[in-house]
């Protein structure tokens, strides 16, 4: 890094190490570190210069510009009910569900009902569901 | 590896019309654009109308965008950039503009705030002389604090054409500068 070359970066991209190009900023800060008079002289100058920069100002937009800016974006469009196809999908799915738990339903009650002339009560019926943990054992409350 | 865009999330949720996301993309672009505008323009009505624009360009184009074609921070740029540029050729200015736009009168403000509002009007003004090549690449590379790659693709110039621009930018600045103080160009009714 040349002082010459130090200078020209400071005249194009500022005192600040940062805006300069990245391939060069080690090599123009040592030449800053070592003190280098021509170097320290042209970064002066551009450090005033950046200071006169700094000085513009741009008001931030108030508020109510700033509505206005958002009122200006489109809303999301409403959908008819027919038009929503995951809406319609998933009432026809909770259609098809319902229909076909009472169908299985249909199947278990005819699987577990007693075929006629046996006796209501007996065999492996009565006892797969006089012990459940949601019913208890009958003999259980008939001694309270 | 390509850096991820920052703002692609936001972008998707803008483009799905989501309120929040409305309101977050103003908050975080609006003062940018308005800025880069008023420093292009020098006109901060002018502006106001530029970003306006530019946020009816970001709804129409968010449920289109694809991430990773462009970062969306330097296509809104090119688009702020491009409504500068046609508002600049509206007004006929070429190179070096001595029609300046007009300054608003300046209320009465306290002492401490004079001198701040008059250096304030001084750079304006030498901005406002800069070639618009010049001034752009000012405005992005020094007050949108864009990486120099960013600002020169944006440009379409090299880092090196870039960095000239620069360099001219900042000696003719400087000058300007010199001229408006031997003038006595920072009392704000000498600009009328």
């Amino acid at each position: 890094m040349t002082p010459e070359r130090f200078r020209h970066i400071t005249e194009a991209y500022g005192a600040s190490p940062e805006r300069w190009p990245a391939g060069e900023r080690d090599a123009a800060l040592a030449l800053v570190n070592a003190g280098d008079a021509e170097a320290l002289a042209a970064l002066a100058e551009a450090r005033a210069l950046d200071g006169m920069l700094d000085a513009h100002a741009v008001a931030a937009p108030g508020p109510e510009f700033a509505r206005r800016i958002v009122d200006s974006a489109p809303t999301r469009p409403a959908r008819a009910f027919w038009r929503r196809p995951r809406i319609w999908f998933s009432g026809v799915g909770f259609v098809g569900a319902g229909a076909a738990g009472v169908a299985a339903g249909a199947l278990l009650v005819s699987l577990l009902a007693p075929a006629p002339g046996e006796p209501a009560h007996g065999g492996w019926f009565e006892q797969s569901y006089s012990g459940t943990a949601f019913g208890g054992a009958p003999s259980d409350w008939s001694d309270q | 590896m390509k850096e991820e865009d920052p703002d692609t999330a936001l972008i998707a949720r803008v483009g799905n019309r989501e309120p929040g996301a409305i309101r977050e993309i103003v908050a975080r672009k609006l003062p940018r654009i308005v800025a880069l505008a008023a420093r292009m323009l020098g006109d901060r009505d002018e502006a106001d109308d530029v970003a306006q624009e530019a946020f009816l360009r970001i709804w129409n184009i968010a449920p289109k965008w694809r991430r990773g074609e462009a970062r969306f921070d330097t296509w809104l740029h090119r688009v702020t950039l491009n409504l500068c540029y046609d508002r600049l050729r509206r007004h006929r200015e070429t190179t070096m503009s001595d029609d300046l736009p007009e300054q608003a009168d300046v209320a009465p403000l306290p002492d401490e705030r004079i001198e701040a509002a008059h250096a304030n009007e001084r750079i304006a003004t030498a901005l406002a002389k800069l070639p618009a090549r010049q001034r752009e690449a000012l405005v992005l590379q020094y007050y949108q604090e864009l990486p120099n790659a960013d600002a020169a693709a944006l440009m379409g110039v090299s880092v090196d054409a870039l960095e000239s621009l620069l360099a001219r930018a900042r000696r003719n600045l400087r000058a300007a500068l010199a001229d408006l103080a031997q003038s006595g160009g920072d009392a704000p009714k000498e600009h009328r």
